[in-house]
This record gives C-alpha cells, structure tokens and sequence, in this order.
C-alpha cells in the first residue's frame, strides 16, 4: 500500500514506524513530540486520542476537507467520524473500527435448548439465558461452563453502564459526581459484580486465568463481549457463533465504539503531502484491501456494506447506529480512570459493597480530574 | 568419618538436585509450552508432555514472519550488547583501579558520587536522557543506541570492581612497580588477569541488561531495521496477545537461547581466578 | 610527601573516562529531574510554572504514595535478606570440586539470562490455576497420596507479594551465587586447615572463618540488592500491576503511572527524589554499618 503510494507521487519516501503494545504507543510518540521528532501523520486510536487533540498535537482537517472536492466525509460512518470532532473541528479520518457487541456459542445455546438472543432483549432475559447455560462439571472443577465469559477490563464493561442509563462522567467530562456515584451507574455495576459474586454465571478473575485461553473460545463460555477483532480467531477455530448487541434495560440499545483513524501532526511541513497521504490510506480503494484480511470493519460505508451480507458482520453495522465513542476519546486522563475502574471492580469481586466502592472512586475520579 | 562423608555428600547433592530442580523446571515448561500449536487451547497441563502434539510451528511463524527483519534485528542486539559491555569493561575498570589503589585528592567523594548515580530510579531519567541524547542528534543511530546503555550498571561496575581490587594482595602490584612497570602496566599484567572472575561477572550483567532492555531502544530508534530482538519480538507479544501462551514462550526461548550461550562461554572464567594460584606460587 | 602529585594525576586520568560518562548520561540527568521536580511540569502543557516543595507536600497527603512506600519497604525486608541467603547457601554448596558442580552453577544461572519480562511472564503460566505448574504439582501430589488440597488456587491473585518477591529472588540468584562465589574463591585455603587443626567444626569454620573474610562482597551484595529491590518495576508491571487492591503498588510502579498515565512529569520526577533520599539513606546506613564493623575488627586484631 505504502509503494503504491510512492508510485503515484515520485520523490516520496514513506517511512513506517511500528511500535509494538499499545501501553507504549501513547508514551513513545509523546517523546517524539517533545523531541519535535513526532511523524507527519499518525494513527489516533479513540481510546487515547483527546491526548493528542486536547494538547494541540493535531492539525484541524476541516480546511482540507473543504477545499478538497475529491473527498466527501459523508462516505464515512457519522458516528464514527465524530469520535475525533471537537465542535466544527476534526482531527482524523477514521480508517476502521468496531462496537462492542455480544458473541454468543450457538452450539452451547442449542445444547441447553435456550433460545438466541432477540432484538430488544433485556438484562433480564441475559441473566436467565446465562443461568441455563451456566454448567457446572463436578467431576472436573476445572471444567465449569460459565454463561458469560467477564473480563475486567472499563473499555469493555462500559457499555452496560451506559446501556442502564449511568454513566462515568457529567457530559462536559469534567466531573464525575452525580454520574459515576449516580443509582443507574451502581445498578449496573451491581449487576455485573452479580454475574460473578451472587449467580456465579460468569467466572472470577482467577477462575478465567485458570483456563489460560479465551474461555468462550476454549467452548466453555456461552457469551462473550468484545470487539470485532476477535472475529478472526473464532472463525478460524470453527466456531458456530453469533453476534448480538449487548441486553438494555434503556429505551434503545447503546454500545461504545472504538475507531482507529489517521491524524496529522499540527507542525508538519508536508500539510499537502500528509493529506494526500490521509486520503489516500483512507480511501475506499485502501480500505478494501486493508479489511479483506477480516480483523476490521472499514468506516468507509461503502466498503463496509460490502461485507453486509454476512449475518454477523451486519450486527456489527448495525450496532454503529447505537454507539458512541468512548471518553478517552474526550477526555485526557482517562487511562487514569480506567485503572480507578478495573480496581473497583476486583474490590467488589472481592467483597466490598458496591455502593461503598462505587462512591471511593467516584471521589478519587474527581481528585484526578482536578489535578489537569 | 568415611559413612558421615557419604552422607554428608548425599545431602549436599539432594539439596543441590532440589534447588536445581526448582530453578529450571519453569523453563521446561516454558519450552514444552513453546512447542504447542499456536491456537491450542491448553486444558490441562499433561496436554504438554504429550510429545504427539510438539512442532516447531511456533519458532517457523515468528522466525519467518514477514515484515520482521530477524536476522537484522538479532545483528543489531549482539552488536549494540558486545559494545556497551566492552566499553564499560574498559571504563570501569579503570576508574575501579584508581578507586582501589591510588591516592588523589577528593577519591572518596568522587567514589560516593558514583555510587550515588546507582540510586536514580531510571524510570524517571528516561525522560532527561532522551532529551540529551536528541539535543546530540543521536536518535535512530547506534551511537545513541549503545551510548545511554551502560548507565544502568557503570556505578555498579565500578563498585563491583573496586571491591574485588581491594582484596587482591597489594604486595603483587608493589613487586610489579619495583620493576618499573608504569600504573597502566600494572592495571593490566598484574590487576585484570587475577580479576578474571569479576571481569566475567561484570561482562555477564553487562550482556543480560543490555540484550534484555526494552525501554531505551523502543525511544531510541524508529526505524525497523534499527530495532532490537527484544523490542521486535516484543511486537508478537502484543499481537499474538497475553493468553496465547504458546506463542509467548517461543518468543521467550528466542531472546533466551543467544544470552544463555554466551553464559556459558563465559562460565568457565566465573570461577579459578588466578589470586589463588598467584598466592600460592 | 613527594609522590603525592604524580599519583593525583594518574588518579584523575584513570577515573577521567567513566566520570565524564556519568557526568553526561547520569548526573546531567539527573539535575534535570531535579529541576522538574519543582515545577508543575505537564509533559505536553507549554505552561510549567516554579512550584516550589509544592509537588514534595503532595506527595505526603497522597496515600496511595505513601502505600507504596510501605509496600516497597516490605518488598526490600522479605527479598534482600532472603535472596542474599539462598545465594551465600548456593555458593556454599557448589564452592567444592564435586562431579557434576558445574551443571548445577548453569542452572542456577538460568533465570539471571532471561529478560523479567518473559521470567514474569513464564511466573504467571507457571501458577494459573490448574493449568500451571504448581497446581499441576498439588494435583499429582493428591492423586499420589489421596490428599485433597486446591488445585485452583490462583497464587499470584492470593499471594502477590510473596509471588514477586519469590521472582526476585529467583531472577537475582545466579550473579549473587556467582560474586559470593568468586569471594569464597579468594580465601586462602590455610586458613581452613588451620581452624581444622584448632580442631574448629564445620558451622564455626563457616562462622568464624568464612563469613568475616567475605565481609567486603557480603557488604557489595547487600548494597546493591537493596537498591535493586527498592527500584523494583518490571514483574509488578508485567504481573500484577499493582494489584490486587494496590498490594504490589510500588514506588517506582507508581512513578511510571505518575509519568505515563497521567504526564505529570515534575510530579513523576519529584517522587522520585523521595525515593531517591530512601534509597540514599538506607545505603549511608549500609556504609556507616560497614565501616563501624571493620574498624571493631582492626581494633580487636
């Protein structure tokens, strides 16, 4: 793809940096900027993209949208495109995402004679089909099949929060009282603890260790939440699986969305360049050669339309329509916040009353917001 | 006396045989877990001694992965590693030998600054020294590659050094100036050759910290073929995720095997220095 | 005094080289940090006003810092005696010209050429519930003699200080073995024989013999042990991440949140002068400790 770029402008060079784990990404490419050795363009991930945007790293792509009659934004999924907007302003051209959605083994579910997941399904139905299908195996405690596969992990949990109507933080992201401390928010964190502690649907943080695979790959989870990323795997291993978007107790379904774009550095010297670049990358021509290999789903519509004919994949489409971007995308410290998250959670797991953990680290989400 | 030598022999070696296996049995099961499929999902742990089941599939992907220049990367580590551990060989042990043995003004204090620099958590020097090393323009180059290395463990050289100086008998240096060697002679005919453990123990954390180092190299260079084995590797690791176990260990045993062999290279100066023969000839 | 001038020269000449490289990569860096660490000095933010001790009195109403401190100070208290231990034993053990010692010294060597990162990884395999090692262990241990203890105890979640100190221990006792080794190497076999003909046994031999004349690498390894323990990240980075309930946060694992996570670079910087004064003091005590014995034993010699 680079060559094919460098073929069609001569002169240019692309160089690729890689670098491995996320965790160092973010660190890596601040010292860059500090060094004032940052790349031309980048890749902004939503998850930690307000870093990046609310210190004016990032050039403002919208002079170059307008000016530019060979692109149109409106070929890109709006929800998705909107993960890196501030007001009229945007800060990357989204190549490909995912919503969080729920897998579920369709084998299991027959086995256990339970019917899949419905449209509109509520966390009650969830709750019930988890408990039909939870199985414990006594003669191999090792071997328990567990209803739902929990991994404590905020960015993959938050979607019930938000689908219970809570949330982490007050809609200008400052604060986090009076949401995070909110009854919605407790509810359903409650709820989720209670998969675990009280109808031992969903295995503890030790127990899903002990398999030392994915357990709903391994066949012993009936559900699973994750992203599209996994879609690969769980074909390849055979998998007979569905896709559904998680139960809501809401109005309508709610899900997050985690996109992947490409940003341009604010002080680059090759403004041009680096948008025909962007462009060119984000392309639909790009972009159906990037998805073919299957791990993502292209914000480029029509491209992504193309795999529309496949069941799973149009859960996922669909699922778009519902979702938002998650709050590292607007908020700086929230890697910070996340951790706040994970450890509460293994508080309550552990034995702490949801009210009281979800309260302490409501104040220190404060405490951490105030010190920016 | 010849029934308590048995068993005071069957002891030590029962001891020895249950230290051993504790240390090393991880690393079985790091290599049995190696040879698993990629995919595997490991049920139980007999699933690994079953030899049906073993292929080299794993150490085949990652070493034939395209769009990893191995070979290049594994160049550059023993490059980088072999420099930083000569060069610090060569500056310790000339500042250890002063340390030890000869007499200036502010010695002590100079020494204790040394060891001070030992203190410095590095997490936060990290930030410092990539500013320094980027104001000398040296990202993406080996001199800024290897230079920044050995800061890790020169105040460590040094001290260890000076320490194993000291208890060297002052009386074969004295015999070697009375001849009229010059200091530098000494350091090197008299000094080094009876340090030979030290110098092997020095090289052999020299190499360990230096082949094993993840952080400076990953900030210290960009481009592909400038990285190391362990930053390369490290990409698999995130790619091929936390639970895939198979895969985590054949990436393990790689960076393993090359610092394991140049252990035993060295193993056999680890011990049998030359004081004990210089003492008693 | 007529020598005095030519060794001073050959002195700073000699020690010129590794000063002028500390001095740039070290000491250079170091007044950096020392400079960030009081100001308000946000990796990305241009605006880094003077602070003052501001960032230092933070830090003392901070209680998650000061739970790292307490964690990291029990971290140093359970490894650096033990681990000094296991390795002067190992030493001792291999320090005689039996068949087949050599292998054993490899071994023992073994996790010292591993980066942390994979031993930390290869920790955590190790004891998952029933999949790893140690449960496997109980397990065939049960079959065996009809016992019935947990398989699925996940040792890492249920023990994580004792788990990264065991790695600490495991990962460190090669070089230690090795530099007590090359000490024991260096005592004059006379002196055993001579204690053999004062008719000495085995423990007063090892008491009154070895442990005095290996005072010098005792001191080098009890030093620099200490230090390590107190800077210890990467197995709490890789393995716990400083929980469950921020039991394994540690000093520098908190720096490196301070740092990372949140970019409060002066804030990062200043934590890790606390640390830095810890370590200082401690070592200074290590010195004073040193000296005071040796001076006792030239007296009384």
């Amino acid at each position: 793809m680079r060559s094919e770029f460098e073929r069609r402008h001569p002169g240019v060079r692309i160089q690729i940096e890689n670098i491995p784990g996320e965790g160092q990404y973010v660190p890596k490419l601040l010292m860059m900027f500090v060094a004032k050795k940052a790349p031309d363009v980048m890749h902004l991930d939503a998850s930690y993209a307000s870093v990046f945007i609310d210190n004016d790293l990032l050039l403002d792509l919208t002079p170059e949208i307008k000016s530019d009659d060979s692109f149109r934004l409106d070929d890109y999924f709006t929800n998705v495109v909107d993960v890196a907007r501030r007001g009229d302003k945007l800060f990357a051209i989204p190549l490909d995402f995912t919503p969080i959605v729920l897998y579920y083994n369709k084998r299991l579910f027959d086995e256990a004679k339970v019917a899949y997941p419905a449209k509109g399904w509520n966390c009650d139905d969830f709750l019930a089909k988890a408990k039909a299908l939870t199985i414990d195996n006594h003669k191999e405690p090792g071997k328990k099949q567990y209803g739902m596969h929990f991994i404590n992990w905020m960015p993959l949990w938050i979607p019930w929060v938000w689908t219970e109507g809570g949330d982490v933080l007050s809609p200008d992201g400052r604060h986090a009282e009076g949401y995070f401390d909110s009854d919605k928010t407790i509810r359903a964190v409650e709820f989720l603890a209670s998969l675990i502690t009280k109808y031992h649907v969903a295995p503890t943080h030790s127990e899903a260790a002990a398999a030392g695979v994915d357990l709903f790959r391994a066949g012993r989870a009936a559900m699973h939440i994750a992203g599209h990323w996994m879609i690969i795997d769980y074909r390849s291993d055979g998998i007979d699986f569905g896709v559904a978007m998680l139960p809501t107790n809401a109005a309508s379904p709610k899900t997050v969305v985690y996109e992947s774009g490409l940003a341009i550095n604010r002080s680059t010297k090759k403004r041009e360049l680096a948008w025909e670049y962007v462009k060119f990358m984000t392309s639909a021509e790009v972009q159906k050669v990037r998805v073919s290999g299957g791990l993502a789903i292209s914000a480029q519509k029509e491209v992504a339309q193309y795999y529309a004919s496949d069941e799973q994949e149009r859960t996922f489409l669909n699922a778009v329509e519902f979702a938002s971007g998650p709050w590292g995308a607007r908020v700086e410290p929230y890697a910070v916040v996340e951790d706040l998250g994970r450890e509460m959670m293994e508080d309550i797991v552990n034995g702490t009353p949801v009210p009281d953990a979800v309260h302490k680290t409501c104040r220190l989400i404060d405490l951490e917001l105030s010190q920016q | 006396m010849r029934a308590t030598r048995v068993i005071k022999l069957t002891a030590v070696y029962a001891l020895l045989f249950a230290g051993g296996a504790i240390t090393v049995l991880p690393f079985v099961w790091m290599a049995l877990t190696s040879l698993q499929p990629r995919r595997a999902a490991i049920a139980s742990p007999l699933d690994l001694l079953d030899s049906e089941s073993w292929s080299l599939g794993n150490y085949e992907f990652i070493l034939t992965f395209p769009e990893l220049p191995i070979v290049r990367m594994a160049l550059n580590s023993v490059f980088v590693t072999l420099c930083v551990v000569l060069f610090q060989l060569a500056i310790c042990s000339l500042a250890a030998y002063a340390f030890a043995r000869l007499r200036f003004r502010g010695r002590d204090a100079l020494f204790i600054l040394v060891t001070l620099t030992m203190m410095v958590p590095t997490v936060v020097m990290i930030v410092p020294l990539f500013i320094t090393v980027e104001r000398m323009g040296l990202l993406d180059t080996y001199a800024g590659l290897i230079f920044p290395y050995p800061y890790l463990s020169t105040a460590f050289g040094i001290f260890l050094l000076r320490q194993h100086f000291m208890s060297i008998p002052r009386s074969l240096d004295e015999a070697a100036e009375l001849d009229g060697c010059s200091k530098l002679r000494i350091l090197w005919h008299v000094i080094l050759p009876s340090s030979r453990p030290a110098l092997a123990t020095l090289a052999a954390f020299g190499f360990i910290w230096t082949w094993t180092e993840f952080y400076w190299p990953l900030l210290a260079t960009s481009t592909r073929e400038m990285r190391t084995l362990e930053v390369g590797l490290s990409m698999f690791k995130e790619s091929y995720g936390g639970t895939n176990w198979p895969i985590q260990m054949a990436a393990a045993v790689i960076v393993l095997l090359p610092a394991l062999a140049f252990f035993l290279a060295l193993q056999k100066y680890f011990v049998k220095g030359v004081v004990q023969s210089g003492l008693k000839g | 005094m007529k020598t005095a001038r030519p060794m001073s020269v050959a002195g700073y000449l000699f020690v010129g080289p590794a000063m002028l490289y500390l001095g740039v990569f070290t000491l250079l860096p170091m007044v950096v940090a020392a400079y960030l660490s009081v100001h308000r000095w946000h990796l990305l933010k241009p605006d880094r006003p003077f602070v003052g001790w501001d960032n230092y009195r933070r830090l003392l109403e901070d209680p998650f810092f000061v739970n790292a401190i307490r964690n990291t100070v029990v971290f140093t208290a359970l490894s650096v005696p033990l681990g000094i231990a296991i390795a002067l034993a190992a030493a001792v053990l291999l320090n005689r010209g039996l068949p087949g010692i050599r292998v054993f010294r490899t071994i023992f060597y073994v996790p010292s050429v591993c980066s942390q990162v994979a031993l930390s990884m290869i920790w955590i395999w190790v004891t998952l519930p029933h999949v790893g090692f140690v449960n496997w262990l109980v397990g065939s241990a049960n079959a065996l003699l009809g016992t019935s203890f947990a398989t699925d105890v996940n040792y890492l979640q249920r023990f994580p200080m004792i788990s990264v100190v065991l790695l600490f221990i495991w990962n460190g006792l090669g070089p230690r073995m090795v530099i007590f080794l090359a000490g024991l190497q260096n005592i004059p076999e006379t002196l055993y024989e001579a204690a053999r003909v004062d008719g000495a046994s085995g423990w007063q031999r090892f008491r009154y013999v070895t442990l005095p004349l290996l005072m010098p690498t005792t001191f080098f390894i009890v030093v620099t042990t200490t230090i390590a323990a107190l800077q210890i990240f990467t197995p709490i980075y890789v393995m716990t991440q400083g929980g469950p309930n921020r039991a394994t946060d540690v000093v520098v694992f908190h720096i490196y949140k301070e740092a990372w996570h949140k970019f409060h670079i002066g804030q990062a910087s200043a934590m890790s002068y606390v640390l830095f004064s810890i370590i200082l003091t401690i070592s200074l005590l290590q010195f004073w400790a040193m000296k005071r014995r040796s001076d006792m034993i030239a007296e009384s010699a």
